[in-house]
């Protein structure tokens, strides 16, 4: 699965859960309040249907005439008669209740009676919730949120698979063609390049020279595309030989590389070069990083200027005195087709490249920008 | 001085009149076998609170009518209406406070076993 792919397969299944789980979660929370409360009102109505019957049983011990009136005791269940005062008469409570009072976890159901039968204007029958229910009911919400959540959960990841399938079709089809763009073109540029080489190694004076050299240039960049594409293409396939480079004597091959192309928009090429700087690093990562960065220095820059390529044991900058980028684009520059100025050639990977190698090794990429002043790259290895 | 002598007199006749209600209720009561539990009851159906239940058997001590007692109409038919008490008021008062604590429900009233 392409990485773009997954990326947007998460944030499908993250939004697509999150608001199901939102949904869920009200709608559970509104049928357990709605539960609860019907299960509370039961346990209510058994109050209310004891406080009755204790209003019977009032009325006959009222019209006892027995020296001892036994007042009932209901199991789990505490009973009190109050006086039209609210003063406490009887109950079951050890000591007397106050009739207000009221406790947490308690369920009350208090009433005033009429005729007042042993002077009880008040009935008061109190007992502790029961929680038993309430707790199964709990249990059994939070159960069938899970069996939901994974059940939705492989739905989403299926309905997620479905989601991005043109985008991987088109991300296929891309690849498929850059492959096969890149496998037709390496043929041919070799043969130039090579034959170009040949024309000028055996006739020094060749009367063409200016046109040769526009040839080289132009094969030299088609080269240099065709090796941005094969390695992105590659990127995930590709086994990397670290092996220490001398990065001064590499950097100072591709600036000669490079030199034509700069040389046709006459640009002045200024070297701060320290010797012997050495890395750590796959040499193709390193050619990548170095001929993406020349190559926009030069391609962006403007007609007679500089590019400056400073080299030390900690950092590699590379600056033009060229175009510039926005601000506002310099956050999104690193991405993959994404490019800041259009008016110039390519596809837009060439920083993608440098971002990806830079990741790679954990190097630090820093970029600073001024529109029509140039653009600095910083590349540093030692933090 | 004349206060201190005042509230010891009081005192005197409330002990004077202490301990009044059998000789001054409950003696007539039982001699015309007037049901004072019943009595008693009927003032609790009605009135709940001892508070109410003193102003009530107050009000008709003090100004003894069919409209102010308690009983039905036709237990006047048995029973004569009594006469006025005319004993001091806080006697009076004391002494009804001693009847509703005499008849006091809560002394009858025993828990069940479950």
């Amino acid at each position: 699965m392409l990485s773009s792919e997954k990326r947007s397969l998460v944030r499908f299944l993250v939004i697509y859960l999150l608001s199901t789980l939102l949904l869920f979660s009200l709608a559970s929370w509104i049928f357990y309040t709605s539960s609860k409360q019907h299960l509370l009102s039961r346990q209510k109505q058994m109050l209310k249907y004891t406080s009755k019957k204790l209003e019977n049983r009032l009325r006959k011990l009222h019209k006892s005439h027995e020296d001892t009136l036994l007042y009932p005791n209901y199991k789990q269940i505490q009973t009190a008669i109050y006086d039209i005062d609210k003063h406490y008469i009887f109950g079951t409570y050890p000591k007397a209740h106050t009739f207000d009072a009221t406790q947490k976890g308690i369920l009350y159901e208090k009433r005033k009676v009429e005729p007042y039968y042993l002077g009880a204007a008040y009935i008061l029958v109190a007992k502790p919730v029961d929680e038993a229910p309430i707790r199964n009911l709990q249990k059994n919400i939070l159960f069938f949120m899970l069996i939901a959540g994974l059940v939705f959960s492989v739905l989403g990841y299926y309905l997620g698979r479905l989601f991005v399938a043109p985008m991987r079709e088109s991300l296929n089809r891309m690849n498929q063609f850059i492959q096969d763009t890149t496998h037709e073109l390496n043929t041919p540029i070799s043969t130039i390049l090579t034959n170009i080489e040949m024309i000028e190694a055996l006739n020094t004076e060749h009367q063409n020279a200016k046109e040769l050299k526009r040839i080289e240039i132009a094969s030299k960049t088609l080269s240099r595309i065709y090796d941005d594409l094969s390695y992105l293409n590659l990127n995930h396939h590709y086994h990397r030989k670290i092996e220490t480079i001398d990065f001064s004597a590499l950097i100072e091959e591709r600036i000669a590389y490079f030199s034509s192309m700069a040389k046709a928009k006459d640009i002045k090429i200024v070297r701060h070069i320290v010797e012997g700087v050495q890395v750590e690093m796959d040499k193709n990562d390193a050619l990548r990083l170095i001929d993406n960065l020349c190559s926009n220095a030069i391609k962006y820059n403007k007609h007679h200027g500089t590019l400056e390529v400073i080299l030390n044991h900690e950092t590699l900058v590379i600056s033009d005195t060229g175009i510039g980028i926005k601000k506002e684009d310099l956050k999104h520059i690193l991405q993959r087709f994404n490019r800041a100025n259009k008016s110039e050639g390519g596809f837009g990977i060439g920083l993608h490249i440098v971002s990806a190698v830079c990741e790679n090794y954990g190097f630090e990429l820093e970029m600073y920008s001024q529109i029509n002043e140039g653009t600095e790259v910083r590349v540093r290895w030692e933090k | 001085m004349g206060k201190i002598v005042w509230a010891w007199a009081l005192l005197l006749g409330v002990f004077a009149y202490s301990d009044g209600l059998e000789s001054r209720c409950l003696a007539c009561h039982k001699a015309q076998q007037i049901p004072n539990d019943l009595i008693y009851r009927r003032y609790l159906l009605k009135y709940s609170s001892a508070k109410n239940i003193e102003n009530a058997i107050y009000r008709y001590l003090k100004n003894p009518q069919k409209k102010h007692s308690i009983m039905p109409p036709q237990f006047f038919l048995k029973f004569p209406m009594k006469k006025e008490l005319l004993i001091p008021e806080p006697v009076l008062h004391q002494t009804i406070r001693s009847f509703i604590e005499t008849f006091d429900i809560r002394k009858k009233l025993k828990l069940k076993s479950h």
